[in-house]
């Protein structure tokens, strides 16, 4: 067909072209004499080759994923190296043109120190609508995403994560340092995503058929075939529009990925905790990669400048306390390095890590002068004073010799210069995590979601119940929180303030399916904590209620012990009227309470869960059966796992019911009219059915 | 109690005067109520038929003036001062019942256990 023969022209075309840039840009390089550029460029073109190749060859939707994720990470690389390579060798040209002495300012070329910035923790939060994200049925739209970081000369992509409407964040785990940042940086974060259908990798259909397929399927499918199908897609110019004519990207068909949002960090974003961030956001609805982005990122932005981590300078000296006797100077072996001047007796002392026999304080308040050469001896004074509360304390220093002073003045204004660039880094030393080469872990099928993260393990064995589950998790996590990276839901099972006693026992209402609804596991359980709970002895608002399978439901009582699993006073029954149903996977809890919501659970003797049988367990918490001694307007829990800023039903809001009669105190095993009461209540939920008070 | 649409509906009823109470502002009866032709008949869970769309007592305040008055949860409201309360929305329901001109409401109500006593002492009573 003659649109064949075209498109193999202009791929040919485009290969020459490009074997010329590479010449152009090897001429450049060599002029330069800088052979480290060159060497990066050829390596970045080899990866480049072989990312092709494999896209071309490899078969299977992931491996093409992670090989166009390559191919744009390399691409971006060259195209940053030869900017690279034309600045530098712009910069020789200018240097050559002889400067004019009006050009001479003052030669103050002081550069600040350099330091590491690390950016880890990224999470960028999605907002499904409302529709979207209940929908059940019909294929799940997914797309692949990864974050592409430069800064300087540097590049590096985090690892692909396939977003579908079950994620509520997209998390990328990669700590990313960057070694050489000035304090101006600016760190560039992009976020790539690619559509992942498997129906529509249709590259070769001809493009008659495919106009007619695309006409005739309905608008959003056929959007999307024509959205993949389009040649666009692997034009050249399609390539972020940088500069497409020195590097075009060779045409190879598979995904391809686009420019979803992007974002600049710089020192003002530079923060020991996290911080959320604006995200520009490219593309519309009408794309095949979008993913509705709340428009934030939350990221944890590091920085350790040199001066903070390196010694500055380090020499013998001798120092003496201002207001003590003029002739007591002691000989120390002085290190300037972040915020101090350490003085130690011995040079061996610095390395044995034994403590400095003086430390001076060195930072923004402090304040050194050189002072007239001392009659009494050679060399100069260095007086460093510091204001300790109201007090204003010197230091006295003094060299061996001129030369010495003079270097110890550059180092300690060199150390000034260097704290005001960096600013915020230099108040203390941030802590960064190196990332340390460990194998990959095995990708889940899903991944992400941090209601995932509550997976309860298929067991044989019902006697592991949930409960347990959850402190095996706790104790996972505690190690993770001392990084202080404890999952957002962990704050929902903090302690409740210790007041309640007593804790009656709910018992599972269980389906009808002629299970007696008392066997109850005693457990201990953790009920989620309202922020405004209602002191009650005896009785907390709120339940949560744990389902190991879909058919029954079980609600917590609350439990307010610190970080231990009290036994007897707090029960849980777990009751499942089919153990071999448990199921590992856990549903996105929004899905579930859609489904709750619309349907409710009562209605007849029947006490459906309106999740169909075939779903999976989950922690949900429902108000099966709940009580307050209270009012109707007592309080209600929020029980959100996620603290993502998803649709608006991610707040399971416990129905407020209105007692019977105050229950107040245990007791174990509530009689059958209790038991129907309670059934009750919870049908009574004004969430489903609306009850007004006359 | 279902009814058949073009039948007058008959049911075995009983007479309850509730005094309202005075609550500040207020004046309170000490009851819920819940359903109405505008809601969802499959969440009530005192109605018989699932497809009864009267007003049902949900909730009793103990030691309220319905407590008081002979009102129990569960029982479906026909009247409320002469009003019909079996086709009628949820809202218009607690009108009916919240005037602040009218410190008596006298309602009809029926439950099943009136039904029941009636089949019981009439023996072969046929039930609606």
């Amino acid at each position: 067909m003659p649109t064949d023969n075209k498109y193999a022209d202009m791929e040919e075309k485009l290969w020459i072209l490009e074997d010329l840039n590479m010449m152009y840009i090897r001429q450049i390089a060599l002029s330069l004499q800088d052979s480290d550029i060159q060497k990066k460029i050829d390596h970045e073109i080899r990866m480049r080759d072989g990312a092709c190749k494999l896209l071309a060859a490899c078969s299977q939707r992931d491996q093409a994923l992670e090989a166009a994720k390559s191919l744009q990470t390399c691409s971006t690389r060259i195209m940053a190296y030869m900017s690279e390579l034309q600045r530098m060798k712009e910069a020789q040209v200018m240097q050559n043109v002889p400067r004019r002495s009006s050009d001479a300012g003052p030669m103050d070329d002081r550069l600040p120190c350099k330091g590491k910035v690390a950016i880890s923790d990224l999470r960028i939060p999605l907002m499904w609508k409302d529709t979207e994200y209940f929908k059940n049925k019909g294929e799940l739209h997914r797309c692949a995403v990864f974050c592409l970081l430069q800064l300087g000369g540097e590049i590096f992509d985090t690892d692909m994560v396939i977003v579908d409407r079950t994620l509520t964040d997209i998390c990328f785990d990669n700590t990313i340092v960057f070694s050489e940042a000035s304090p101006g940086f600016e760190l560039r974060v992009e976020l790539y995503s690619c559509c992942s259908e498997d129906d529509y990798s249709a590259g070769s259909t001809p493009r008659k058929l495919a106009s007619k397929l695309s006409s005739s399927l309905g608008r959003s499918a056929g959007k999307k075939l024509r959205a993949a199908m389009e040649p666009g897609a692997c034009s050249p110019v399609s390539n972020g529009g940088a500069a497409p004519l020195l590097l075009p990207v060779p045409s190879v068909p598979g995904p391809k990925y686009h420019l979803l949002a992007h974002t600049t960090l710089s020192l003002s974003h530079v923060q020991d905790s996290f911080r959320t961030h604006d995200l520009t956001i490219s593309g519309n609805e009408e794309c095949s990669y979008w993913l509705p982005l709340y428009g934030s990122m939350c990221c944890r932005l590091a920085a350790q400048p040199h001066c903070m981590t390196r010694q500055m300078m380090a020499g013998w000296l001798k120092v003496k306390q201002c207001g003590g006797d003029p002739k007591t100077w002691t000989k120390v072996y002085a290190v300037l390095k972040a915020t101090s001047l350490s003085c130690y007796q011995r040079q061996e002392d610095v390395d044995a890590n034994v403590e400095p026999a003086l430390t001076i304080g060195i930072n923004k308040e402090t304040r050194i002068r050189a002072s007239e050469k001392d009659p009494h001896g050679k060399g100069q004074n260095i007086s460093i004073s510091n204001r300790y509360g109201g007090e204003e304390v010197t230091h006295t220093l003094n060299t061996e010799s001129r030369e010495d002073t003079h270097s110890w003045m550059e180092a300690f204004w060199q150390h000034f210069y260097d704290m005001s660039q960096w600013k915020q880094c230099c108040d203390d030393l941030m802590k960064i995590e190196l990332p340390s080469p460990r194998k990959p872990a095995p990708v889940t099928p899903k991944q992400g979601s941090l209601y995932h993260e509550m997976v309860i393990e298929s067991s044989d064995d019902l006697s592991s119940t949930v409960s347990d589950i959850l402190a095996r998790r706790m104790q996972e996590l505690e190690l993770r929180s001392q990084l202080g990276t404890s999952p957002t839901w962990m704050s929902v099972f903090e302690e409740n303030s210790p007041k309640s006693t007593g804790f009656p026992v709910r018992p599972c209402t269980s389906r009808l399916s002629g299970h007696s609804p008392h066997s109850p596991h005693r457990l201990p359980s953790r009920s989620p904590v309202s922020p405004h709970r209602c002191p009650q002895p005896g009785l907390l608002s709120s339940d949560a209620s744990l389902t190991s399978d879909s058919d029954s439901h079980c609600s917590t009582s609350p439990c307010s012990h610190r970080h231990d699993w009290p036994e007897p006073s707090s029960s849980f029954s777990l009751l499942s009227s089919s153990p071999s149903r448990l199921r590992p996977r856990t549903l996105s809890l929004d899905a579930k309470l859609s489904t709750l919501r619309g349907r409710g659970y009562g209605g007849g003797g029947a006490f459906q869960c309106s999740c169909q049988p075939p779903s999976s367990s989950l922690l949900a918490p429902h108000p099966a059966s709940s009580r307050s001694p209270l009012s109707q307007r007592s309080t209600q829990t929020t029980l959100s796992c996620s603290s993502s800023t998803s649709s608006s039903s991610s707040s399971n809001s416990e129905g407020s019911h209105s007692p019977e009669s105050s229950e107040g105190g245990p007791f174990s095993r509530p009689s059958p009219a209790r038991r129907s009461l309670r059934n009750l209540r919870a049908r009574l939920d004004p969430r489903n059915w609306l009850q007004s008070h006359v | 109690m279902s009814f058949v649409p073009g039948q007058p509906v008959t049911a075995v009823v009983q007479r309850i005067e509730i005094q309202k109470l005075r609550q500040g502002e207020n004046l309170i009866l000490g009851f819920s109520i819940g359903g109405g032709i505008d809601q969802d008949p499959g969440q009530n869970p005192f109605s018989e038929d699932k497809s009864d769309k009267g007003i049902y007592v949900t909730r009793i305040t103990p030691g309220g003036p319905a407590e008081v008055a002979g009102l129990r949860i569960g029982d479906k409201i026909m009247q409320v001062n002469g009003w019909d309360m079996t086709m009628v929305t949820h809202d218009q329901a607690r009108k009916k019942l919240t005037k602040k001109r009218e410190d008596v409401v006298r309602l009809l109500i029926t439950r099943k256990s009136l039904e029941e006593a009636v089949k019981h002492s009439k023996g072969s009573h046929p039930r609606q």
